[in-house]
């Protein structure tokens, strides 16, 4: 047995009887509430109530510990516990330790676990007679929380994983272990955190989205709770704020990801329909349609066993996404996707699936009967039959989504290969802008209608001013707006424009529906606030998505003839361009200029310097001129320096321009080895390289002694050169040679496309001579892709905006005599 | 409920529609040898870089053509040609995963998706870091 140096051994214990504490008490909880409920109104009631309340007290407070305790291992820098070792380094920052939490898999589910627990404790204030059968389901969720995190062994089988195992533990074979000084010697600093990582947002996107994520419990355990308590239809008012919550804070966190990988990933743009972001995105869709259902059956009786359907299926698909994202079921697909922790969690977390799916279904077998079944049909010109067409529209989107995110674990299933073809963005536009117009026009026309049934005159009456606003202004912007988004042919820039205009419409009629009919009365006006802000959204998405423009195309590349896909579009433009330092290049509208690089070596990330300037051609005149800093972090390994580059960016009102470095020539990494060869020349002659030829022009000599105008040198050879490549492409060039003070001095020249540098030199004899090198290394270069994102604004205006109406309708909720509990 | 059964079937077929039109655009995984099969077809390639092999990537001549050899699982292997910047790590890089078809000899790859260690943390990194680590320190030990 060795005795190891340097270790700090009983924090980690401390952290792992917190763990077990965690589990024990939240198993406490689970079965003392449930007890509970069953025991309602009988003499056990009240003591079963008080354990349950003591012990989900004890859990929230074990998982607050657990937090400390990791965050003072990082903080600490105890290397010898492989979360830190793996997670975190000694330069990083310390406003991005909580990012090490998010990386992993065992700090996301404590993230998660600390949002269940608080909102536990607020249920547990407010929640009164639901209490013990709501928390009962949300304390069942803790235990499946803390298990994750156990990381013990039945039969072999590992059951979670612990974020509180020693590296030697871990590894127990690797030789440094067995050296006493492990800590001193070898493991003296970690991995660090995936650069990708060091920004603001993932600070702190991920725990708003964990909060709107775990806060799908809550409805989810109301509707539970109803089936239970058989009281099918009382459950809708409790779990009424708590979706609005859901849904409000859940888009929020959706969409500051969606900002985040705006600003630091390079896929180009806020949203690729990566697994990872469908897989929140789908669950909020149906919260979404929940909420509308819900108001349909507190508004008419409708709708109770859809609303069932949508809150269950909404929390399942939660579960769904961390399992699709957390397993590595997505392996190949996701540009994101996270470690897979192996069989393991993968059998885990099927189980949770499926004990959270049998839970409401169970309950709901057992008491369908109790539904309140209403004969009479829906009228066509009521509120709650088009409130029901969106949420089914919802739905159906939720479930394409899903249905393509799950290739791969379908592929899994079945042993099939199937993946996304070619286009995987178009074949979720494609669907998704027919689903914006119809959800844009519902949006914009259901408010007008009231429940039960709705007079035509009224609302042509309330709709005539709005229709017709949105027709002219959608008309112009799609006139003068400059929306030519022919990739996918006619068909799709069609159904763009109506798109738009749907949105216009919605905003329209939304925002016009606040002012007039509701005169500004905050009380009524969170969905017209929240459908202003999606309708904003809309217009943003369409707008930014169809005017996204490539800045850096390039096509001075290698035309390969004939290069069109299978749909006989064209291919993409080549994206990339390459910048020589301090040589300005025509980009677009724009000139743009590498002007330097500086190296900070703390953190080993190189700033770049790039100017854009545009000129307007008929006045001359400097119409626009910016700087951007792009960066990267240089990484080090076998295989010499690698890039990982952050975008750098240019924001204005309308638009915002992002530039983001592909590639550069690290001069460390020059290694030129090229020499120059020495040819004596004459006027007219030609000198041949290895590309093509030089023309020697006249060569002209100059000294102080019969030309005044030459005060700084003594005397200067000049030559003016022309080199013809094999292409056939001429340019010019002028080497000189100086002498000044008896010492030669030389000013080379340069052909960048030739990598030739030629310069010009005396021979012994006073003969005149060429220089001529070809090399890579002759200049700094970096190749970059920009691209202009406009109205991205609308965008992020609208989500706030969303944001703040889904609050107004969740505060008034919890205020209206609706909300009785 | 009538108008409801309506709405339902008219629901149903658009979903089938919107699958159906799915199938036009699926395709699969594929080896060298099955992409080679499906010469124009776009697949899916699974394979890994053949180090042995050289990389070429010279952003001043174009920096939008890489050209390298892929090597699958079964050992088989072709040139590929992606017209874009090299990725980060691309040498790195474990497995590629890249989207594109067989045209003649070359795999014309539209896009690469990279599994680095790096990025991916996967275990075993860990102790391979600390045994080149220990080796190092063993080969300073032994000198004077």
């Amino acid at each position: 047995m060795i005795k190891y140096i340097g270790e700090h051994l009983l924090i980690g214990q401390i952290g792992n009887f917190i763990v077990l504490l965690a589990l024990c008490s939240s198993i406490l909880s689970a079965f003392a509430y449930y007890k509970a409920t069953v025991n309602s109104g009988e003499l056990s009631e009240g003591p079963w109530m008080k354990v349950g309340r003591t012990s989900f007290w004890i859990n929230a407070i074990s998982i607050v510990a657990l937090f400390l305790v990791l965050y003072l291992i990082i903080y600490n820098h105890y290397f010898e516990y492989k979360y830190a070792h793996q997670h975190s380094k000694r330069s990083l920052d310390v406003q991005y330790l909580l990012s090490c939490f998010w990386e992993g898999q065992e700090g996301s589910f404590m993230l998660w676990s600390f949002w269940n627990a608080v909102l536990g404790l607020v249920l547990i204030k407010t929640a009164k007679k639901w209490e013990s059968s709501v928390l009962f389901t949300v304390a069942l969720v803790q235990i499946f929380l803390a298990s994750y995190l156990i990381g013990i062994y039945i039969f072999d089988v590992r059951i979670g994983t612990n974020p509180f195992v020693l590296m030697r533990n871990e590894f127990p074979d690797a030789p440094i272990f067995q050296d006493p000084d492990y800590l001193g010697k070898y493991l003296t600093d970690g991995n660090g955190l995936n650069i990708l990582l060091q920004n603001y947002w993932m600070v702190i996107h991920p725990p708003v989205l964990f909060l709107g994520f775990s806060s799908a419990i809550v409805p989810f355990a109301f509707a539970v709770a109803g089936f239970w308590k058989k009281d099918v239809s009382g459950w809708v008012r409790p779990a009424m704020p708590w979706a609005l919550f859901c849904a409000g804070v859940l888009g929020l966190g959706i969409m500051m990801g969606a900002a985040w990988a705006y600003e630091s990933l390079t896929f180009g743009g806020y949203w690729a329909w990566d697994p990872v972001e469908n897989a929140s995105l789908v669950p909020w869709l149906l919260m979404v349609a929940g909420i509308h259902t819900m108001l349909i059956f507190q508004h008419t009786g409708y709708a109770l066993k859809a609303s069932f359907l949508f809150i269950i299926l909404a929390y399942i698909l939660e579960l769904y996404a961390t399992f699709l994202t957390r397993t590595g079921v997505l392996g190949d697909t996701s540009v994101h996707s996270f470690t897979g922790e192996g069989s393991t969690l993968y059998w885990h977390m099927i189980v949770m699936m499926l004990i959270f799916i049998l839970l409401p279904l169970v309950l709901y077998v057992k008491n369908q009967k109790l539904i309140p079944v209403i004969t009479k049909e829906e009228s066509m010109n009521s509120r709650e039959f088009w409130m029901f067409v969106g949420s089914l529209m919802l739905f159906i989107s939720g479930g394409y989504i899903i249905v393509l995110t799950s290739l791969p674990f379908f592929n899994k299933l079945f042993g099939t290969k199937w993946a996304i073809g070619q286009d995987v963005e178009y074949v979720y536009n494609r669907i998704m802008v027919m689903v914006a117009l119809i959800i844009g026009l519902l949006t914009a026309i259901v408010q007008y209608l009231k429940y039960k049934d709705t007079s035509r005159k009224y609302i042509w009456s309330k709709l005539t001013i709005p229709t017709i606003t949105a027709i002219v202004l959608s008309a112009l912007l799609s006139l003068f707006g400059g929306i030519s988004y022919e990739k996918y042919g006619i068909g799709f820039l069609v159904a763009i424009h109506i798109a738009l205009w749907a949105a216009v419409y919605s905003f329209i009629a939304n925002a016009m529906y606040f002012f007039v009919v509701l005169k500004g009365k905050m009380k009524a006006a969170g969905s017209s606030i929240t459908h202003v802000g999606f309708a904003l959204m809309l217009i943003g998405i369409l707008i930014s998505s169809s005017k996204k423009e490539l800045i850096s195309e390039n096509r001075t590349g290698i035309a390969v003839s004939g290069l069109k896909d299978a749909k006989g579009r064209d291919e993409n433009p080549l994206e990339n361009i390459t910048l020589i330092h301090n040589i300005p290049t025509p980009m677009g509208k724009y000139t743009v200029t590498y002007l330097g690089d500086s190296t900070e070596t703390k953190n080993n990330k190189v700033y770049f310097k790039i100017n854009f300037k545009q000129t307007d051609t008929v006045q001359g005149k400097e119409v626009e001129n910016f700087d951007v800093t792009p960066n990267a972090f240089l990484m080090k390994s076998e295989e010499g320096t690698q890039l990982s580059s952050n975008p750098g960016a240019k924001h204005y009102i309308s638009n915002d321009v992002f530039v983001y470095i592909t590639s550069w020539l690290n001069p460390d990494n020059i290694k030129d080895t090229a020499a120059f060869r020495n040819i004596p020349v004459n006027s007219g002659d030609t000198v041949y390289y290895s590309n093509g030829f030089v023309l020697v022009g006249k060569v002209l000599t100059a000294n102080k002694n019969d030309n005044p105008e030459l005060p700084l040198v003594d005397s200067a050879w000049l030559s003016e050169l022309t080199v013809v490549s094999k292409e056939g492409v001429k340019s010019s060039i002028a080497p000189a040679f100086f002498i000044k003070d008896g010492q030669p001095s030389f000013k080379t020249d340069t052909v960048m496309q030739q990598n030739l540098v030629v310069g010009l030199q005396r021979g012994a004899n006073g003969q005149v001579e060429l220089a001529i090198k070809e090399s890579s290394a002759v200049m700094r270069y970096i190749t970059l892709k920009a691209y202009r994102f406009p109205w991205i604004n609308l965008l992020w205006l609208g989500t706030i905006i969303m944001f703040v109406g889904f609050m107004i309708s969740m505060y008034h909720k919890l205020k209206s005599k609706l909300y009785v509990v | 409920m009538k108008k409801m059964h309506i709405l339902g079937l008219v629901l149903i077929a658009i979903v089938i529609a919107a699958l159906l039109s799915l199938l036009d655009d699926l395709s699969t995984y594929d080896s060298v040898e099955s992409a080679r099969k499906k010469e124009g077809k776009f697949v899916h390639l699974i394979a890994k870089l053949d180090t042995s092999k050289p990389v070429i990537y010279d952003p001043i001549k174009d920096p939008n053509y890489l050209a390298f050899t892929a090597i699958d699982s079964l050992g088989s292997s072709t040139n590929v040609v992606y017209k874009n910047a090299k990725p980060t790590d691309f040498e790195k890089s474990q497995r590629i995963v890249m989207k594109g078809s067989m045209q003649g000899d070359v795999f014309q790859c539209n896009e690469i998706v990279m599994k680095c260690p790096s990025k991916y943390k996967e275990q075993g990194v860990a102790p391979t870091n600390a045994v080149s680590a220990a080796s190092i320190e063993e080969k300073k030990s032994t000198q004077p």
